[in-house]
């Protein structure tokens, strides 16, 4: 596919005409500015489809294109009040299907969605899944998505969220140490099986990031929340990697590299920019510490191996090397 | 003179626009000369006596772009004359194009559909979600309140992805090297892709393999090479089977139960203790798997935190990785 010449857009812009059509049908008049709400685009892109949309329709008997057979709008309305009145209609009545993929993805979004305690109505789930199969064009792509583990905890931070109240809970940080937070939750947000807490920490005066499944014994206190989504930017990474100063060098398996940024998101760096050394890609990231990073060593073995600075080899060779001594040192039962 | 350089330039979209409105409106079909005569876009560059494999090649490649937005775009050849590409008429039938009159969705529904569909951020699947949502709109459909308080996202980074899903709706086997875990060198494979899921946050294939006869699920990440897609089409019965991929996933997950000792108070202990379906006897977690490498990677990242007491297959998995990573830092 990569050989295909096309202009990018233009199957968009003919999935928007496609979409504009009925909606027009539907409404015998609709300002330029409440139609370009409706569908989430600048006002010049409704105005430039329904100037395109007027001159277009079928050939016709003639072959020529003669004006019955072409779509019409009220041109003064469009002119004078910046409304679409359409006057003439071709070919078109109702809405288009949806394609296979386009009804896979929203079913498996659905089936992702159903996760959350809110959408725990399965039946309500299902009846929109059969609704899409039936309205697409071809049975649905088989892709689907399992449930995932969302505990408890996201019921209790639902709970804090809509009643306006803190959130307090145990929180092992970055550099490994435990402490009690109290937190105004702002959002639940997740990638794939991981779900994280975005909250403002009351402790760090600051926006920060919790792993979900790292939380222990929260409880929604009677605390009013002092910030909400409105008072606070969220950045768009989950993790902000002002606090990471300690610069690493890490060899990796072309094919581990994603997992780097992945998996150590407080680092900043990016693999692909590495150079490859003896079959391994050689990258540098910024790390705030190397609680996190040992972690992340270890748990790759044999894919990616820390070259640089010796203290950080030190760190994770020392983290590897008390895990093995557990195995000598505990007996099976 | 009537080069096409004289034409005015009709811009892809409105030619595109114009051919499905022409096969719209038509019962019988039109036959590819009559569309590159006649409709807009086409016709400027027509010549009625001369070579028009241009505009021929440019009709093949708008037809994929139609049909791939899902609108049915359809083939006929004459009564008879079956297997004649010539006389091929094409038309879009109207009931297989229009969304059925009985399909509505609720404002909750529309609201559950965006969310649904913003769960899809990069990718090829983020942009079928929109234009799924732009169809929606058409429909009327608001766009609802946005959920604030969630930001759920889904994400499909295997290069293999994308190709699988091709083949899944071609219905066609594909072919790709895998490498399973301990083995040095990767295999080469021939299976019938028949639904592609995601469990415990990692995209499976699950095949049927025409050589076996058995049916097999393969780890995305696994795949250690291009997939090709083949021509030769296979004839697996219409069964669910996401739901059997998931279902099996699910019921290795259930049997297979390691025995972890953990730290109290660690990272591992809260994690894996926080786990759908860990139970606790005292420091001794019972936690369920699916791949016992993959398990095997996640609490090696543990180290002394974790230490596996059962299986011995598991033990011996996170011991050797322990070893080599100390070894690789001496």
């Amino acid at each position: 596919m990569a050989e295909r010449r096309k202009p990018a857009g233009a199957q968009d812009k003919l999935a928007f005409l496609l979409a504009l059509v009925p909606y027009l049908i539907d409404r015998d008049r609709v300002s330029v500015a409440e139609a370009a709400r409706h569908f989430g685009v600048p006002e010049a892109q409704i105005r430039d489809a329904v100037t395109l949309i007027a001159v277009s329709g079928i050939p016709g008997e003639t072959h020529q294109y003669q004006p019955d057979d072409l779509f019409d709008i009220a041109w003064d309305a469009l002119e004078e009040r910046d409304e679409i009145v359409l006057t003439h209609l071709v070919a078109i009545d109702d809405s288009p299907r949806f394609s296979a993929r386009e009804a896979a993805a929203l079913i498996a979004g659905l089936q992702y969605l159903s996760s959350l305690p809110e959408n725990a109505n399965r039946e309500a789930i299902s009846s929109l899944q059969a609704k899409l199969s039936r309205g697409s064009s071809a049975s649905p792509t088989r892709v689907a998505v399992g449930a995932t583990d969302v505990d408890e905890t996201v019921t209790l931070i639902s709970t804090a969220i809509t009643s306006g109240r803190q959130l307090e809970f145990d929180y092992v940080g970055a550099d490994g140490e435990s402490e009690r937070r109290s937190v105004d939750p702002l959002r639940v947000e997740s990638l794939d099986a991981d779900w994280y807490l975005r909250a403002f920490c009351h402790l760090r005066a600051a926006v920060r990031t919790f792993r979900i499944d790292r939380i222990s014994h929260p409880i929604v206190t009677n605390e009013a929340i002092t910030f909400t989504t409105d008072d606070v930017t969220l950045p768009d990474t989950l993790f902000d990697g002002s606090s990471a100063t300690i610069v690493v060098t890490i060899d990796v398996t072309p094919s581990a590299a994603p997992l780097l940024a992945e998996y150590l998101p407080e680092a900043v760096g990016s693999a692909s920019t590495g150079t490859l050394v003896q079959g391994m890609t050689r990258v540098t990231m910024r790390v705030p510490h190397y609680h996190g990073l040992k972690r992340l060593i270890a748990g790759m073995a044999g894919t990616a191996r820390v070259v640089a600075p010796e203290d950080a080899k030190r760190a994770v060779a020392d983290w590897a090397a008390a895990g093995a001594a557990r195995y000598s040192a505990e007996r099976l039962r | 003179m009537a080069s096409s350089s004289g034409a005015p330039r009709v811009p892809v979209e409105e030619r595109l626009f114009s051919l499905v409105l022409a096969l719209l409106a038509t019962e019988t079909g039109l036959t590819k000369a009559e569309i590159l005569s006649t409709v807009q876009g086409y016709r400027q560059k027509y010549t009625m006596s001369g070579d028009n494999s241009n505009l021929e090649r440019q009709f093949e490649r708008d037809k994929d772009d139609i049909r791939e937005l899902g609108v049915p775009l359809e083939a006929i050849a004459p009564l008879g004359e079956e297997g004649n590409n010539h006389n091929l008429r094409y038309r879009i039938p109207r009931g297989q194009y229009e969304l059925p009159d009985d399909i509505t969705f609720t404002p909750e529904e529309a609201t559950l559909l965006n969310l649904a569909a913003m769960v899809w951020r990069e990718g090829s699947v983020s942009a079928e979600s929109r234009r799924a949502l732009l169809k929606l709109r058409a429909l009327g459909a608001g766009g609802g309140e946005p959920v604030l308080a969630y930001a759920p996202r889904l994400r499909a980074r295997d290069d293999a992805f994308d190709p699988l899903r091709t083949a899944l709706d071609k219905r066609v086997l594909v072919e790709f090297s895998y490498l399973k875990p301990g083995e040095t060198m990767a295999t080469a494979r021939r299976v019938a892709p028949l639904a592609l899921v995601q469990h415990q946050g990692r995209w499976h294939l699950y095949t049927h393999e025409p050589a076996s006869d058995f049916h097999k699920t393969f780890l995305l990440r696994r795949i250690v090479s291009a997939v090709k897609i083949t021509t030769v089409p296979h004839t697996a019965d219409e069964l669910d089977y996401s739901a059997i991929a998931l279902g099996e996933l699910d019921e290795l997950w259930v049997a297979n139960t390691a025995t972890v000792r953990v730290q109290p108070g660690s990272d591992a202990a809260t994690r894996l203790l926080k786990r759908r379906g860990t139970s606790a006897d005292g420091d001794d977690l019972a936690v369920h798997y699916t791949d016992l490498n993959i398990l095997a990677d996640e609490l090696a990242g543990f180290g002394p935190e974790a230490v596996v007491l059962a299986p011995a297959e598991l033990r011996t998995a996170v011991h050797a990785r322990l070893e080599t990573v100390v070894n690789d830092h001496g």
